[in-house]
């Protein structure tokens, strides 16, 4: 009980929202929002005292399949900071949204309640579970604004790409479930030491790689990036931005869980694939980016080579490679969120989402453009942002492993390529705020004082991470450690 | 080591924090700005009373107290800074934390409509802490860095109404003409290290001040026999010159009169100008020391002993035919600053020091009631359009009278008197010649005939200007009655009958003595200087005073008199003008000759340079835009391309998508197969 009382905490919340809607006035409603986003802080303050027991080791509930490690609070906390900005983006929001705000407030928790979940899963069942309760709200989140039809498109494809996805992962822990009779991480890494000649049986081997299908789909890995431009663009952004840090983040965790804990030997075989994967990945997204002028399709392909960026941090297959993991997608959350963030507030008096949107933005509120420029220019990986330092971990970590694979070399090198062209389509967005040249409309735009605290905060947080980064870069190296396996230990039996 | 002199950087310190957090503001905000600045110099001024309470109490032989640390290390060689609280520096930290307080809080008065009120307040503070920075100094190089910030920041405040072409002139001249003298010292300064291989002044019996680096460089001779020691201090007073305008170099201070009338004060009469004089009272032991075979003054002291009693009778001549009331008081100043070089030469730094102290209240008090004035008048700056003005700005009057008595050596009550006897004490028993003495004597008289004869024409007879004139407010007037105490008081502890400053200086106790007062030689100094002062007195009395001016054109009294003598005097005996024929033209000449060599020869070779690269740039260019422009133009397209064509492959058809997720699928099992095995 004691290890998913913050998930308690959070469902309790979202129908405490429920709840409190029945008896707020319909112009007031939009306020739960606000209610919601300083509970949630109270629940991520808790955290830094309520789970004091992760010091002494990782703790198990309900037969193993739940665990509490520094990894799972790390990303536990990772996720309530998402939800929070999240939230207060969404009382922006709320105007567009013509009713049943609460529900998205309350779907937004509920979302969050699964990912959570996500971060403490140690068996496959657990991962079905949680993927499912995120997917399932996400379904309703994309689709919420039902007057707009590109936003119900993007429902119905999420909906029916998510569930082919989700098949083949049922099918892919069905198949492991047959070959080692276990769903347990801790118990099918046991069994793959024990019986060495698993990591050869095709079908095992097979199950492994439609989890890995299942969960490249949360993350919009390449070749399943598929559904992110098109469900990017036609989301409320506030869905969209929860989409691209949380569940992105979700997958990112499960996906390391999964590799390191539950099938290392398998990823030991498995680094060319994840080299191509990733190579690709960075690739196409970049490439996509650059003819794009709407502005959330623009942000989703950069998700998608943000993905690939990720993917090199497994793709080394060391220690330094999943810290940088974590440390990139800290950066990642506040620099998406303050994007998103400030698209979110321009276009609340337009219907589009294209790039002029953001023409004389630095006349009509300078935050909005200084954050957007901040988020574009971290996105790009320039110093002095986080964007750079983690970009700088993760390619460190590839470039440590040269030694042993010289494709290691090559994939350094496509990413700096991948790297040098997205450099053009985060400029042209800063190019259109500054250097635009027929503005028509110089009306300010007011920011309420939430959305500039959230925006401000994640300011800070992409200087800081970039510019001091000694701390954060030890809890992201304490908090992968909870990934290091005893596999290593006994592989030298072997030898 | 007492906690003050570890701290002893604060003092700097906090103005110039002040300064640069002022910059930082915006330029409305004047009150952050004054009460930043401001509460700086209280800050300092408390701390530096600290510092003088705590030299106050000393074992005999003075107290003397150096924090060193390393600033940086090339090779074996570490250059080393550091901080010294000695009498000196504790009575010139007070001083002038006092005085430049006083001046801020009159600046609020003054600068009250001046739109750029806040970036006054940055320079003064800014000011404030270079001339603290060379107060504080145990190294000869941090002094100069300081000194240097403090030319700059004098350059700053003169060229403060940049936009008066005479002020940006002004600054100009102020700060090159400096940079004249402080070549000199540059040199000086790297003979110096060169020598000793040290700058510090003390360090534990290393110092280049110290018994150990001085017998050395007395000993050593260079050209014509004149020994290193003299030759260094000789070029290190050169920096003195020029910063305490004195002969040649003074030219720059009246023309500083531009620039705002606190900065007058603060600059031109407490504080800059002073810092010569507290170089040359700095570096005494290396200026006074002699070759052991020639228990006589030393020649450096010599030099500065005949540098400052030229330039005292020299500017006082000038200053008796002016009528710009605050250039008056320049060459008054520049008179002054040669008094006390003399009482360096021949009293020791005792006497020049009290000179300065006592100058330094009496003189910004003279300034700021000329700022007072000028203020009241609208702005009216020559005295001749004054007149009468006792009636409408009383307080004023009283305290500039207080200040005018002050500086013409009016005995017994006033501290001037006092600091100037010891200076004509000093001159009449200096062995090496008598003339000095003259020159003081002649000086002072003088001092004593323009000061009357100013505040003849300012507040005596009839208002001869056309707008009425008013008193100050209260922000500008206290300053002044503080000034005035002190210019009153401060003469107390350098009567002969109780030298307390001296021997606080030299690190004994005073002792109470009236006798001293009454001994022949004491009494008969004090006998002529009184003389001196009546009769200077008296005759600008008669000439000024009997008589007042009716209108602003008549002719001045003196030129009647004599009229070529005041023409000459008027014409400040026309040394700008020779500056201008000599020096000026000659530099000029040079420049001219030096363009000229420059465009036919160099340039000339720089053109034939530039075409050949041009014509290589050519070539460069025709290769860059055949091959590498072209390859990459074309790369970037293709990307282009690509990229078009790899986005239309998302074409919104779920169908597709689905069928590109199912051979993704395929493609990656086969790939297991073959490829990961």
């Amino acid at each position: 009980m004691n290890l998913m009382i913050l998930e308690l905490a959070v469902v309790v919340l979202g129908l405490g929202i429920l709840l409190g809607d029945l008896w707020t006035a319909a112009h007031q409603k939009h306020l739960l929002g606000y209610a919601a986003a300083a509970l949630l802080g109270v629940i991520l303050l808790a955290s830094f005292f309520g789970l004091e027991q992760v010091g002494s080791g990782p703790a198990y509930a309900f037969n193993n399949m739940l665990v509490l490690d520094g990894l799972a609070v790390f990303f536990k906390r990772f996720f309530l900071i998402a939800a929070i900005l999240v939230l207060l983006m969404s009382v922006e929001f709320s105007n567009r949204i013509q009713s049943g705000i609460s529900e998205f407030y309350c779907l937004i928790l509920f979302a969050l309640t699964g990912m959570m979940f996500a971060a403490s899963a140690n068996d496959f069942i657990m991962v079905f579970v949680a993927l499912e309760l995120i997917s399932v709200t996400f379904y309703v989140l994309n689709s919420f604004q039902r007057n707009r039809l590109a936003s119900l498109e993007a429902g119905i494809k999420y909906l029916i790409l998510s569930a082919l996805s989700a098949a083949f992962l049922v099918f892919g822990i069905a198949l492991v479930f047959g070959t080692t009779t276990f769903t347990n991480f801790a118990d099918i890494q046991r069994a793959l030491v024990a019986n060495p000649a698993l990591a050869g049986n095709g079908l095992f081997l097979l199950g492994v790689l439609m989890i890995i299908v299942g969960l490249g789909f949360k993350i919009a890995a390449f070749p399943f990036q598929i559904w992110a431009p098109d469900v990017y663009q036609g989301s409320p952004t506030p869905s969209t931005a929860f989409l691209a840090v949380g569940s992105k983040a979700a997958g990112i965790v499960l996906l390391l869980r999964v590799l390191f804990v539950a099938v290392p030997a398998v990823t030991q075989h498995w680094s060319k694939l994840l080299i191509i994967i990733s190579a690709i990945t960075i690739l196409y997204g970049n490439l996509c980016a650059i003819p794009q002028r709407n502005l959330k399709r623009l942000l989703g392909y950069s998700s998608i080579s943000n993905a690939g960026y990720l993917l090199l941090g497994f793709a080394a297959l060391s220690q330094a490679g999943k810290a940088a993991i974590l440390y990139y997608l800290a950066g990642y959350l506040f620099t998406v969120v303050a994007a998103f963030t400030v698209i979110c507030l321009v276009t609340r008096d337009r219907d589009s989402d294209d790039i002029t949107v953001l023409a004389g933005l630095h006349r009509r509120s300078p935050l909005l453009a200084m954050a957007l420029t901040m988020a574009m220019v971290s996105l790009a990986g320039i110093p002095p942002l986080a964007g750079f330092f983690g970009k700088f971990l993760l390619l460190k970590a590839v470039v440590e492993q040269g030694a042993t694979n010289s494709a290691y070399y090559w994939l350094v090198g496509i990413t700096v390529f991948g790297v040098v062209i997205s450099l053009y389509y985060y400029f042209g967005v800063i190019r259109a705020i500054y250097w635009s040249k027929d503005v028509t409309d110089f009306s300010p735009i007011t920011v309420s004082w939430p959305a500039k605290l959230s925006l401000v905060v994640c300011m800070a947080a992409i200087l800081y991470l970039g510019l001091l980064p000694g701390k954060p870069l030890k809890l992201s190296e304490d908090s992968a450690l909870a990934l290091t396996t005893p596999v290593s230990g006994s592989k030298q039996l072997f030898h | 080591m007492s906690w003050i002199t570890k701290n002893l950087w604060l003092i700097p310190i906090l103005p110039l924090l002040a300064a640069a957090l002022i910059s930082v503001c915006k330029q409305p905000r004047r009150r952050t700005a004054a009460t930043l600045a401001i509460g700086s110099m209280v800050f300092s001024f408390l701390l530096s009373c600290c510092a003088f309470a705590t030299t106050l109490h000393s074992e005999h032989g003075g107290f003397r107290e150096v924090a060193n640390f390393d600033w940086f290390s090339f090779g074996t060689t570490t250059l080393r800074l550091g901080w010294v609280l000695d009498p000196l520096t504790a009575c010139m930290l007070v001083m002038v934390t006092f005085v430049g307080t006083l001046i801020f809080i009159y600046s609020i008065g003054y600068m009250a409509h001046d739109e750029n009120f806040t970036r006054f307040f940055c320079f003064l503070a800014l000011f404030a802490a270079a001339m603290l920075g060379i107060l504080i100094a145990n190294n000869l190089l941090l002094l100069f860095i300081s000194w240097e910030l403090v030319g700059l920041a004098s350059y700053l405040l003169i060229g403060f109404w940049f936009h008066k072409p005479s002020a940006a002139a002004a600054a100009k001249k102020a700060f090159i003409t400096t940079r004249i003298g402080d070549i000199g010292f540059f040199i000086g300064i790297l003979w110096l290290y060169s020598s000793t291989g040290t700058l510090l002044f003390y360090d534990n019996g290393a110092g280049c001040l110290e018994s150990s680096a001085l017998t050395k460089l007395v000993t050593e001779t260079t050209f014509a026999g004149m020994a290193v020691s003299t030759a260094i201090a000789i070029l290190i007073f050169c920096g003195a010159i020029g910063k305490s305008g004195q002969v040649p170099l003074h030219v720059w201070l009246p023309d500083a009169m531009e620039g705002p009338t606190p900065v007058s004060a603060l600059i031109h009469a407490a504080t800059m100008v002073a810092a010569g004089v507290f170089l040359v009272a700095r570096v005494y032991p290396l200026m006074e020391v002699t070759a052991p075979g020639l228990p006589s003054v030393s020649t450096a002291l010599q030099v500065v002993t005949w540098i400052g009693a030229i330039t005292a009778v020299f500017a006082a001549l000038i200053a008796v035919a002016q009528n710009d009331i605050k250039r008056i008081l320049a060459y008054s100043t520049v008179s002054q600053l040669g008094f006390m070089m003399m009482g360096l030469g021949m009293g020791g730094v005792a006497v020049g020091m009290f000179h300065l102290i006592t100058h330094a209240f009496f003189k910004s008090l003279l300034f700021l009631g000329a700022g007072s004035i000028i203020h009241g008048c609208h702005e009216e700056q020559d005295i001749r359009h004054m007149g009468g003005l006792k009636k409408y700005m009383p307080l004023t009057f009283a305290t500039y009278a207080i200040g005018m008595m002050a500086l013409s050596g009016v005995p017994f009550f006033f501290s001037g008197f006092w600091s100037k006897d010891e200076i004509l004490h000093s001159a009449f028993t200096w062995q090496v010649s008598k003339i000095p003495f003259y020159l003081a004597a002649f000086g002072a008289l003088l001092t004593a005939f323009y000061m009357t004869r100013q505040i003849c024409y300012a507040f005596f007879g009839s208002y001869r200007g056309h707008k009425h004139p008013h008193e100050s407010p209260r922000v500008m007037t206290v300053p002044l009655v503080l000034l005035a105490i002190g210019a009153i008081v401060l003469g107390v502890f350098g009567t002969p009958a109780w030298p307390a400053f001296e021997t606080y200086l030299s690190g004994h106790d005073a002792e109470f003595d009236v006798a001293k007062l009454l001994r022949g030689e004491t009494l008969s100094v004090m006998l002529i200087s009184i003389c001196i002062v009546a009769v200077g007195i008296f005759a600008a009395w008669q000439l000024y005073g009997r008589k007042p001016v009716k209108t602003a054109d008549q002719p001045d009294p003196l030129e009647a008199v004599n009229g070529n003598v005041y023409r000459w005097l008027a014409n400040r005996l026309y040394i700008d003008e020779f500056y201008d024929a000599t020096v000026i033209r000659l530099n000029a000449a040079f420049a001219y000759s030096a363009d000229l060599l420059d465009r036919v020869l160099w340039g000339g070779a720089v053109r034939a340079a530039s075409l050949v690269t041009l014509a290589f740039a050519h070539i460069n260019r025709t290769i860059d835009d055949l091959f590498i422009n072209f390859g990459f133009d074309e790369s970037c397209h293709n990307i282009r391309r690509s990229s078009g064509f790899l986005s239309k492959l998302q074409d919104g058809q779920i169908q597709n998508y689905l069928r590109g997720i199912g051979v993704a699928l395929a493609t990656l099992v086969l790939f297991l197969i073959w490829g990961c095995r």
